[in-house]
C-alpha cells in the first residue's frame, strides 16, 4: 500500500520581514499573499474564504488585545493573533 | 410513502429556523451513534406524502475535519437521505455556497434555499435566483425563514424534487484548472471500471486529490485500489509541482473560483446606504473599553435571573412536595412502602425536582444568547482568558453556570464544537462551587467558624476556581494534549431571536434533563433510603428506654419537690405577714411567689425536654450506625482516618454522592435532628461541634466536600456528554484523589503548626 506523506514540495516560506495579518491595524485592509502552519489550519482558513488574494480587513481586536476580529468575503470573523501570524498579507490602501 | 430529507448548511445560516418551520414542532433529539453530536429529527406531510427530515449538524465543509463534519459526510454518502435541502444565508453567499459546491459533486438531488433574504436586500444585495439555479443545477427558492415567507414554495420544490425524474438530472460539473481535471480524468477513467456512476467517481477522485483519508480508505478496499491509490499519488505529486500548493488547496481556490464567477452573473451589488446594524453593535458590545463590563452584566443578568426568578417556582415545587409528602403519610398507614414512596422517591426525586425552574431558566437565557448571536462574542471576548487553560472562548460561559448548578453547565459544554475542548470542559467544571455546596459550608463554617463563616466559605470558592484552572492546564498538557483546533470563529449578524425556536431550544435541553437525571436521581435516593432503612430490628447497647424513663422520673420527682417547696413558702408567707388578709392571693407577694415558681417550673420543664432530645440524638446515631448506611460508613472510616473523619463524615459524603445538600440532611439524621433541618440548625451545629470534630478537621472536611464528585446527577450529565465511561470514571477517580489529597493536607500541615486545633 502506497503511504500519502506529508507535502513533498516546500510552499514559498515567508521570511521574517514579510508583513504578517497581526501586524495589520483596526481598519486597515490587507490582501491575502501566503497562508503558513499546519495543513489543517491552512485548509480549515481556506474553506472559511481566506483564500489566496482575498481581501482581508482587521475590524477590532477584543478588550484583552487578543483575538481579532477581521472582515473578509463580507462577513465578519475572529482569530488569534498567534495564528494571524502565520498569514502573510500586502496591505492595500 | 415517505421520502427522507436532510437539511445541511453552515453553522448560523438559519438552517434550524427553517428546520422548525418545516416540522412544526414534531421533532425528536438524540445524538448520532457514538458521538455527542445532537441529532434532529422530524417530519411533515406535504400532499399526501410523508417527509421525515434531519437536521444535520452546521458545517463550513465536508472534509470530515469535526465529528459534525464527519457526521454530515458519512449521513450523505449513505443512500437514506433522498433529498438534500442546502440551507445558504443569502447575505453571506460566498463562504455558504462553498459548501454547496461540495453537496454538487456529492451528488444527491439537491434543493437550494436561500434564506435571510430580508438581510440580503438591507445589504443592497439583488440576487437573480433564477440564473442561480442554471448555474448551480439544482432549484433555487428564496425565503425568510424567521417570518415564514416562501415555505410553500419550498415544501413543493422538495415534493417536485423527490417525486420527479427530470428534476434530478441536471447536474452540473464543477470545472477545475485543466491540469487538475486532467488528473480527475485520469483517476475516473480507473475508478468507473468498477461500475461507479459518472457522478460518484467524480466526487471519489476529487477526493482523492484532496487527499481525504476516508476516501482511501474507502478506495483501498477496491478490487482496483492499488492502482487507483497509485495513480491518486502520482497525480498529487503531479499537481503539487505545477501548482507549487496541495491538491486541496488549490481544489478550494478552484471551488471558491466558480463561486466567483457565478456570483458575477446573478448577484448585483447595489451601492445602496446600508447600516451594518451588527457592526454598530459591537461598536458597543465588543468595545475594547466596554466590552468587558458589559460581558460581566449580562453574566450577573443571567446568574441574578436564574437564581432569583427560579426561587419562586422553586417554593411552589417544595410546598407542593410538602403537602403531597403529608397527603401521602396521612392516607396510608406508617409502613415500609409509605416510607420508600415519602422518604425515598418523593424526598429525592424532589430534591432534584425543585432545581427544575432555574434550569429551564438558565436555558432559556442560553438559547436567547446563543439564538441572537452574543455567545460568539462571549467567546470573541473572553478567549485570552480561557486560552490560558487550552479552551475556547464560549468554555467560558459553562464555567460560570458551573456556580449554579453544574448539571446544566456540563450539558451547555454542547455549544462547544471540538470534541476536546467538551471534554476538558466537562472535566473540570464539577471544581466550580455550585449552589448545592452552599448549604455545606453555611453549616459546618457556622459551627465552627462563627467569627470568619463568610471569609472561609469565599476561600471555598476561590479554591474552586484554583482547582479548575490547574487541572485544566494539567489536562491540557497532559491527556488531552495535541487535539487542540485552531481558533476560526465566525462572528454571526446580530438577530432577533424567534420566541417559537427559544421555546423549542428550551424544552429539548429541559426534557433531556427531567429524563436522564430523573432516572439516576430516582435510583440513587431509593438507594440511599434503603441504607438507611434496613435492618429493621436494631440492637442498641444502652437501653435508651430505660434512661428515658429514669429521666422523666428523676424530672417528676424534681417537680413534685418544686410545688411541695413552693407551697410551704406561700404557707409561711402567709402566717407571718398576711394572716388577717382575707385575699390573700391577690396580695403582691403572693404573686411574686408565684411568678417565681412558674419560671421554675418552665426551667425545668425546658431542660427535661433538652435533655430527652440529646438522649434521642444519641439513641438516633446509635441505631443509624447500626443500620447499612453505618455499617458503610464504619467500613470507610480507616480510609479517611487520616484526614481526621469519624464514621459520621464518611456517611455524610457518600450520601453526598446523590447531591450535595444531602451532607446536611445526612448530619440531620445522624444526630436525630431529623431531615427536616436547614443549614442553621442548632441541633447539628451543637451535634457537630460535642462530636469531637475540631476547625481544622472541619475545614478539611470543606474542602473535601468542595472538591469531590458533586453529586449522581453530575455523573450523568459528564457520562452523557463525553459519551465514554472512561471520562466519568476518570473525572469521579480525578477528583475524589484531588479531594483527598487537599484534604489530607490541611489536617495533615493544620496538625504539624497547631493550627485550629
Amino acid at each position: 500500500m502506497f503511504n500519502f506523506k506529508k507535502p513533498r514540495h516546500k510552499l514559498h516560506i515567508a521570511d521574517e520581514n514579510d508583513l504578517r495579518l497581526s501586524d495589520l491595524k483596526p481598519g486597515e485592509k490587507g490582501r491575502i499573499v501566503e497562508i503558513g502552519g499546519s495543513e489543517n489550519f491552512r485548509h480549515r482558513l481556506i474553506e472559511m474564504g481566506i483564500t489566496r488574494d482575498a481581501e482581508i480587513c482587521v475590524d477590532k481586536y477584543a478588550p484583552l488585545r487578543d483575538p481579532m476580529e477581521l472582515i473578509v468575503k463580507g462577513y465578519h470573523l475572529s482569530l488569534r493573533g498567534m495564528d494571524a501570524q502565520k498569514i502573510c498579507v500586502e496591505r492595500i490602501a | 410513502m415517505n421520502f427522507n430529507i436532510a437539511i445541511a448548511g453552515n453553522p448560523n445560516c438559519g438552517k434550524t429556523t427553517i428546520f422548525n418551520a418545516l416540522t412544526g414542532a414534531r421533532q425528536r433529539v438524540g445524538n448520532w451513534p457514538g458521538v455527542t453530536v445532537e441529532k434532529k429529527s422530524g417530519q411533515y406531510n406535504y400532499s399526501d406524502i410523508r417527509f421525515d427530515v434531519i437536521d444535520l449538524p452546521g458545517t463550513y465543509s465536508l472534509a470530515a475535519f469535526s465529528a459534525e463534519e464527519t457526521v454530515v459526510r458519512h449521513y450523505l454518502e449513505q443512500d437514506e437521505a433522498q433529498v438534500v435541502v442546502n440551507i445558504i444565508d443569502a447575505s453571506n453567499l460566498e463562504r455558504n455556497l462553498f459548501l454547496t459546491t461540495q453537496l454538487i459533486e456529492l451528488g444527491k438531488p439537491l434543493v437550494i434555499v436561500l434564506n435571510m433574504m430580508d438581510m440580503a436586500h438591507e445589504k443592497g444585495l439583488q440576487i437573480d435566483a433564477d440564473t442561480l439555479a442554471t448555474l448551480l443545477g439544482a432549484p433555487v427558492v428564496p425565503v425568510v425563514g424567521r417570518t415564514g415567507e416562501g415555505m410553500d414554495l419550498l415544501k413543493e420544490k422538495i415534493l417536485r424534487v423527490s417525486t420527479e425524474i427530470s428534476m434530478k438530472s441536471r447536474f452540473i460539473d464543477i470545472s477545475y484548472p485543466r491540469d487538475i481535471e486532467i488528473e480527475i480524468e485520469k483517476l475516473t477513467h480507473l475508478i468507473k471500471r468498477d461500475d461507479e456512476s459518472h457522478k460518484q467517481s467524480r466526487w471519489t477522485s476529487i477526493k482523492l486529490l484532496e487527499s481525504d483519508k476516508q476516501t482511501r480508505d474507502e478506495v483501498r478496499i477496491h478490487p482496483d485500489g492499488a492502482d487507483i491509490l497509485k495513480q491518486a499519488k502520482n497525480s498529487i505529486e503531479r499537481i503539487e509541482l505545477i501548482f507549487k500548493d496541495t491538491g486541496r488547496a488549490i481544489i478550494s481556490h478552484a471551488r471558491y473560483g466558480f463561486i466567483q464567477g457565478a456570483l458575477r452573473e446573478c448577484v448585483v451589488e447595489s451601492l445602496v446606504d446600508s447600516v451594518d446594524y451588527s457592526r454598530k453593535i459591537d461598536r458597543l458590545i465588543t468595545n475594547r473599553w466596554l466590552g468587558l463590563p458589559i460581558f460581566g452584566l449580562f453574566m450577573w443578568l443571567m446568574f441574578k435571573l436564574t437564581y432569583d426568578l427560579g426561587s419562586i417556582p422553586m417554593d411552589w415545587i417544595d410546598a407542593g412536595l410538602i403537602s403531597l409528602m403529608n397527603f401521602i403519610s396521612a392516607l396510608m398507614p406508617e409502613s415500609m412502602f409509605a416510607s420508600l414512596l415519602v422518604d425515598g422517591v418523593i424526598g429525592g426525586v424532589g430534591a432534584i425536582a425543585v432545581f427544575l425552574p432555574n434550569i429551564f431558566i438558565l436555558f432559556f437565557i442560553i438559547a436567547v444568547l446563543e439564538d441572537s448571536g452574543y455567545m460568539a462574542r462571549v467567546a470573541f471576548i473572553m478567549d485570552r482568558v480561557m486560552h490560558n487553560i487550552g479552551l475556547h472562548g464560549k468554555a467560558f460561559i459553562p464555567m460560570i453556570m458551573g456556580f449554579g448548578c453544574n448539571v446544566p453547565a456540563i450539558m451547555g459544554t454542547r455549544i462547544l464544537e471540538s470534541r476536546r475542548d467538551r471534554i476538558l470542559t466537562v472535566l473540570i467544571n464539577p471544581f466550580m462551587s455550585c449552589s448545592a455546596r452552599l448549604p455545606v459550608y453555611v453549616l459546618v463554617a457556622g459551627a465552627f467558624f462563627p467569627d470568619n463563616a463568610a471569609t472561609v466559605i469565599f476561600s471555598m470558592y476561590v479554591l474552586g476556581i484554583v482547582a479548575a484552572i490547574a487541572s485544566g492546564k494539567l489536562f491540557s498538557r497532559t491527556i488531552l494534549k495535541g487535539m487542540s483546533k485552531p481558533f476560526v470563529l465566525e462572528l454571526p449578524p446580530y438577530q432577533r431571536p424567534t420566541l417559537r425556536s427559544l421555546i423549542l431550544h428550551t424544552w429539548e435541553r429541559g426534557y433531556l434533563f427531567i429524563q436522564k437525571m430523573g432516572t439516576v436521581i430516582l435510583v440513587g435516593s431509593v438507594i440511599i433510603w434503603v441504607l438507611g432503612y434496613f435492618p429493621r430490628d436494631v440492637q442498641v447497647e444502652r437501653d435508651y428506654q430505660k434512661e428515658r424513663m429514669e429521666l422523666v422520673e428523676d424530672y417528676d420527682y424534681q417537680m413534685i419537690n418544686l410545688g411541695t417547696k413552693f407551697n410551704k413558702s406561700v404557707q409561711k408567707d402567709r402566717q407571718e405577714y398576711h394572716s388577717e388578709m382575707i385575699a390573700y392571693e391577690s396580695s403582691s407577694s403572693y404573686q411574686e411567689l408565684h411568678h417565681q415558681f412558674q419560671q421554675l417550673q418552665d426551667d425545668l420543664q425546658n431542660k427535661e425536654a433538652l435533655e430527652l432530645y440529646r438522649l434521642r440524638q444519641q439513641e438516633i446515631g446509635d441505631i443509624t450506625e447500626q443500620k447499612w448506611i453505618g455499617r458503610v460508613g464504619k467500613i470507610f472510616e480507616p480510609i479517611v482516618r487520616p484526614l481526621g473523619f469519624t464514621w459520621r463524615e464518611s456517611v455524610a459524603l457518600i450520601t453526598g454522592f446523590v447531591a450535595k445538600e444531602i451532607v446536611v440532611s445526612t448530619y440531620g439524621v445522624l444526630f436525630g435532628v431529623g431531615e427536616d433541618i436547614d443549614e442553621g440548625s442548632q441541633g447539628v451545629i451543637s451535634g457537630l461541634r460535642s462530636s469531637g470534630m475540631t476547625p481544622l478537621v472541619a475545614l478539611s472536611f470543606l474542602v473535601f466536600t468542595l472538591l469531590y464528585t458533586p453529586c449522581l446527577a453530575t455523573v450523568a450529565a459528564i457520562k452523557r456528554e463525553t459519551g465514554t465511561w472512561a471520562y466519568t470514571i476518570f473525572s469521579i477517580a480525578y477528583s475524589l484523589g484531588l479531594a483527598y489529597l487537599l484534604a489530607f493536607g490541611v489536617t495533615y500541615f493544620g496538625g504539624m503548626f497547631n493550627w485550629l486545633s
